[in-house]
C-alpha cells in the first residue's frame, strides 16, 4: 500500500470538509483535520512507549 | 422511520497483575461509575436470545454450555448474578453494564448521525471516567481499556449497529438484500487488523487486513452472536411492539475509533435499509459469503474479486458502487442525513480506488495501516514482529494519554462531526427526540420511583394507578416530545402517565 505518499498530504489534503447541508451545521459541526505538518514525532514517541509485548500479554474472554 | 443505536464490548485489563479476573474487573469497573450503592433495575424480561426471525424459537445457542460452566464457576463468588452484571442505565438514556466480562455501553436510541455519534463519543468518556475512578482506587493507572474486537488469541468481543425496521418487510428480503451489502461494508468501516485470527484458534501474525471480526463470521444467518457467528443476526428480540417492527441486530462491525467510519458505517446501512423498504436493492447473491468476508478482508489493496451466484466475480468496491448507484437514485434529497451520507460515501470510494491518504483520520483500517507502515519505516520492522499486534491493540486504548488514535486525534489530525459540547451534552441527556431521551429523562426526574426498565418501558412505583411508562410503539418525534413535556411538568411518574394516557386516547 501506497502510502508512501503521506508526505503530499500536507500539500493536497482531501477535503473532508462536508458541504453546506450536511447532518450537522448546527453546533461544533465537521472539523477537517489540520492539514499542517504532522506532528509524527510525537506520535512516534507514543508509539515507541508502547510495550512490545503487550499484546501477548492481553486476554480477553470471548464476547458477543 | 430511522432509528439506530450501537452497543460497544470493551476490552478490560488490569496491567498490575498477572492473571486478571475479567468478572470482578468489568463488574468493579462499572460500578466505579456510581457514586452510591448498586440498585438493581434493568428488567430482563424483554430478552429472549433464542428468538429466531425465520420464524422459529431454538432452544439452544451453542454459547450455552459455556455460559453454563461459567455460571458454575460465578456462583461461588460472593456476589449475585444481578450484582455481576451491574446493570445501570444512565441519564442520557444508555445502558452501561457487564456483558459477558465486557463493560458494554449501549447508546440510547438515536435519529440522527450526529446525534449517534455524540453518543458513541460518550460512551467512551463514561467508560474512561470509570476506569479513572478505579484506578484510583487501586492506586495506579493498571486498568487499561479497549474499544477494539480482539484480543489477538481468537477471543472476539463485539461492536453491534442496531436499526429499527418495519416487519412488513420479508425477512428473506432483508437477507438477500444486505448481505452482499454487508459483506463488503468493510472497505469503509474495517477497523484494520494486523494477523490472522480463527475462533478460540490462537493467533498468526502478520500482514494487515481490513477487519478486526471477519475472521470471527463463520455462518451466513444464525441466531448465535458467541460462537459459529453469522454475518446476519436473525435474533428476533425488536425492544418494540413486535407485531410491527424488527431490530436488525449486526454483530459483523467492528468498533470504530474514526467519527467518520462510525457515521458511514451507519449511514450507508440506513439507506440500504431503505432501498429494501422500496424494493429497489442491487442484484446481486454472492457464492460464498463467509468466504468471500474474508477475501475481501485479506487484501487491504482492494484488488481481490469474488464470485457472484450467476458466474460473474466482483470487487468489494463494486459492490459498495452498486449499492451507491441504487441509493443516489433513490434516497437522494431524503434528508440531511441522506444527502450527506451520499456525498461522502461516493467521495470515500472514489478515494479508495485513487489515493487513499486524504482517508487518514476517516477511516479506521486506513489510519492505522498509515500509522503502522509509518512506524514499520522507522523502526525496520516486518508485519511479524509482534510490536505491530500491541500497537494495533494500543491504537484502540481510549485512555486519551495512551491510546494512538486519540493521540492523532489530539493533534487535530482526524475528522471530527462531533464537537466537545455536543459530547458534553450526550454525556447528561439522550436525544430529544427519541425514546432513549425519554428513559434518560425518567432517569434524571424520578429515579428514586423507578422499579424496573427495558429497552422498551419504564415502570414506576405507584399503587392502584397507571405506572408504566409504554415506549414499543413511541417512535414519532412529536409525540415523544409530548411525552417529554408532560414527564418534565408532573409532580410525580403517576401524574405524568395519567396525562400521557389522557393525551393518547383524547
Amino acid at each position: 500500500m501506497r502510502y508512501m505518499l503521506m508526505p503530499e498530504r500536507r500539500e493536497t489534503p482531501g477535503d473532508p470538509m462536508p458541504k453546506p447541508s450536511g447532518p450537522s451545521e448546527e453546533g461544533g459541526g465537521p472539523r477537517r483535520p489540520e492539514t499542517g505538518s504532522p506532528d509524527k514525532d510525537n506520535l512516534l514517541k507514543r508509539m515507541r512507549k508502547v510495550d512490545p509485548k503487550q499484546a501477548e500479554r492481553y486476554r480477553q474472554r470471548t464476547g458477543q | 422511520m430511522h432509528l439506530f443505536g450501537i452497543e460497544t464490548e470493551y476490552g478490560i485489563t488490569r496491567e498490575d497483575l498477572e492473571a486478571v479476573d475479567p468478572v470482578e474487573e468489568s463488574m468493579e469497573l462499572v460500578r466505579a461509575h456510581l457514586p452510591g450503592k448498586f440498585e438493581r433495575r434493568w428488567d430482563y424480561r424483554g430478552e429472549d436470545p433464542h428468538e429466531d426471525a425465520r420464524g422459529f424459537r431454538v432452544s439452544g445457542l451453542q454459547q450455552d454450555k459455556e455460559e453454563d460452566d461459567f455460571a458454575k464457576v460465578d456462583a461461588h463468588r460472593p456476589f449475585s448474578f444481578h450484582e455481576m452484571k451491574s446493570d445501570l442505565v444512565l441519564p442520557n438514556g444508555a445502558r452501561f453494564y457487564n456483558d459477558h466480562t465486557h463493560p458494554e455501553y449501549s447508546t440510547p436510541e438515536c435519529r440522527t448521525l450526529k446525534d449517534l455519534l455524540a453518543h458513541d463519543r460518550a460512551g467512551e468518556r463514561i467508560v474512561q471516567r470509570a476506569a479513572d475512578r478505579r484506578n484510583q482506587q487501586l492506586g495506579g493507572a493498571h486498568v487499561q481499556l479497549y474499544k477494539n474486537n480482539t484480543d489477538f488469541h481468537g477471543h472476539s468481543y463485539g461492536c453491534h449497529d442496531n436499526y429499527l425496521v418495519s416487519r412488513s418487510l420479508p425477512f428473506a428480503q432483508l437477507v438477500s438484500g444486505l448481505l452482499p451489502f454487508l459483506v463488503s461494508r468493510q472497505l469503509v468501516a474495517g477497523a484494520g487488523k494486523v494477523g490472522m485470527e480463527a475462533q478460540e484458534s490462537g493467533f498468526v501474525p502478520g500482514p494487515f487486513q481490513l477487519s478486526q471480526r471477519a475472521d470471527f463470521m463463520e455462518a451466513e444467518l444464525g441466531v448465535d452472536t458467541m460462537h459459529n457467528r453469522p454475518i446476519l443476526n436473525t435474533r428476533d428480540e425488536p425492544h418494540a411492539d413486535r407485531t410491527k417492527y424488527r431490530r436488525l441486530h449486526l454483530i459483523l462491525g467492528d468498533a470504530n475509533m474514526c467519527e467518520y467510519a462510525t457515521a458511514l458505517k451507519v449511514g450507508i446501512t440506513r439507506l440500504v435499509l431503505d432501498l429494501l423498504q422500496r424494493g429497489v436493492v442491487p442484484n446481486l447473491e454472492l457464492e460464498q459469503p463467509v468466504a468471500a468476508i474474508k477475501q475481501l478482508s485479506r487484501d487491504p489493496d482492494l484488488k481481490t474479486t469474488v464470485r457472484l451466484r450467476d458466474g460473474r466475480t466482483i470487487s468489494g468496491l463494486a459492490i459498495q458502487e452498486e449499492y451507491w448507484n441504487a441509493a443516489s437514485r433513490c434516497c437522494a434529497g431524503s434528508d440531511q442525513d441522506a444527502d450527506w451520507v451520499l456525498r461522502e460515501w461516493q467521495e470515500t470510494l472514489s478515494l479508495l480506488r485513487q489515493d487513499r491518504a486524504p482517508l487518514v483520520g476517516k477511516l479506521d483500517w486506513v489510519t492505522k495501516q498509515w500509522l503502522l507502515e509509518t512506524f514499520m519505516r522507522e523502526e525496520r520492522l516486518a508485519w511479524e514482529d509482534p510490536w505491530l499486534a500491541s500497537l494495533d491493540l494500543e491504537y484502540h486504548n481510549v485512555n486519551p494519554d495512551r491510546g494512538l488514535f486519540l493521540g492523532l486525534e489530539a493533534e487535530g489530525k482526524t475528522w471530527r462531526m462531533t464537537s466537545e459540547r455536543d459530547i458534553a451534552q450526550a454525556l447528561a441527556t439522550g436525544p430529544s427526540d427519541t425514546r432513549g431521551g425519554l428513559r434518560g429523562l425518567c432517569v434524571r426526574r424520578f429515579s428514586e420511583q423507578i422499579t424496573g426498565m427495558q429497552w422498551e418501558r419504564v415502570q414506576f412505583a405507584g399503587g392502584l394507578r397507571a405506572r408504566t411508562l409504554e415506549m414499543g410503539d413511541l417512535f414519532e418525534p412529536d409525540a415523544v416530545q409530548a411525552c417529554a413535556a408532560l414527564l418534565e411538568a408532573a409532580a410525580s411518574p403517576a401524574d405524568a402517565l395519567a396525562a400521557w394516557t389522557t393525551r393518547k386516547d383524547g
